[in-house]
């Protein structure tokens, strides 16, 4: 079957407790995930939803498998954007792994449909998560308040004024 | 990474894998010939710290596992990657150098020259903050240096943003 996949490895300085803890307590996840909801009761067959601080719903799902610390499944279908919620369910697994002084974090996300827009979406938008998570556990702080500014700032050559 | 590759146990190919198949969707044509990795990370900090940590040595070595990559930065010039015995584990020319914004490597093991890969670093800056995209190009599909660079840059590139963050890199060759 055709499918469509991204993969990010990110390595952290951190526990699989504590990144477990980061990845399903939705206020420390509104921290690093520009302000986005989560509602879920992180048990398997459970709903789950993503939702703007301005109360769109981003995307739902529900939870396919959770075994902490090691690895969380959501089947995930976006709601935003009609041309991506036509595409269906998406699956993402996130994988912990303890590594010295650290945690190996993979996050796969795939859908069965080739040249698929919603995982072209989602390959922007995992780099910047992801990077904002490994800071806020690294050093406390953020790397970045907001997710659409920076694309922004890259099509209109915004980041010019800066060296 | 190339401390991985001399000693030949290149795992966690799901990075490769990944990537193969991302670019499968978009360039179906080219791929098998030409497999090529991206992997962008966002760091708090200045495109010229950022350059800095990739060019000059004594960063290089506290986030890279102690190696370190030498060169004038000069296009055109030699570049080389060295580990801590000053040892040439990856060669290669200095193709395109715009500080603190582009550079672009020729990249090869020094014992297969012919075998020559590309390597770009794209540093942008995004209000206060800086966005680093390493693109690796022109790998031989399935090549010890196609998996060795696969399993390598997540993990340099991780260390490299928890070094510009808090000021140490993560121990990139540890438990292996």
């Amino acid at each position: 079957m055709e499918k469509s996949e991204f993969v990010y490895v990110t390595y952290i300085r951190t526990t699989p407790e504590k990144l477990w803890q980061a990845l399903t307590d939705v206020k420390f996840m509104k921290q690093y995930w520009f302000g986005v909801q989560c509602h879920c009761d992180w048990k398997a067959g459970s709903s789950w939803k993503l939702v703007y601080d301005d109360g769109r719903v981003a995307d739902i799902g529900e939870v396919v498998e959770v075994d902490p610390p090691r690895r969380l499944v959501i089947k995930w279908r976006n709601e935003w954007k009609p041309e991506l919620k036509a595409e269906g369910h998406s699956r993402c697994t996130f994988d912990l792994e303890p590594w010295t002084g650290a945690v190996k974090l993979t996050v796969t996300h795939v859908i069965d449909r080739a040249q698929s827009k919603f995982i072209e979406a989602v390959s922007g938008g995992w780099p910047k998560v992801l990077s904002n998570l490994k800071s806020l556990l690294e050093s406390g702080t953020v790397a970045l308040t907001e997710m659409y500014k920076s694309n922004d700032a890259r099509t209109q050559g915004g980041q010019a004024a800066g060296s | 990474m190339t401390h991985e590759l001399r000693e030949g146990r290149p795992r966690e190919a799901e990075w490769e894998e990944t990537i193969l198949s991302k670019q499968t969707n978009k360039q179906k044509d080219n791929i098998m010939q030409k497999p090529k990795l991206v992997y962008s990370t966002f760091i708090r900090t200045t495109p010229k710290k950022l350059w800095d940590a990739i060019t000059e040595p004594k960063f290089t070595r506290q986030y890279w596992g102690g190696f370190a990559n030498a060169s004038d930065w000069k296009k055109g010039s030699e570049w080389k990657h060295l580990n801590p015995d000053k040892e040439v584990w990856i060669t290669g020319r200095v193709l395109e150098c715009k500080a603190p914004k582009r550079l672009v490597l020729s990249w090869a093991d020094p014992d297969k020259l012919a075998e020559k890969s590309r390597v770009t670093f794209e540093i942008e800056q995004i209000e206060d903050m800086t966005c680093l995209t390493v693109t690796h190009d022109n790998l031989k599909p399935g090549s010890r240096m196609h998996r060795g660079v696969s399993w390598g840059w997540p993990r340099v590139i991780s260390s490299m943003k928890t070094f510009l963050e808090t000021g140490k890199g993560l121990n990139i060759f540890a438990g292996r």
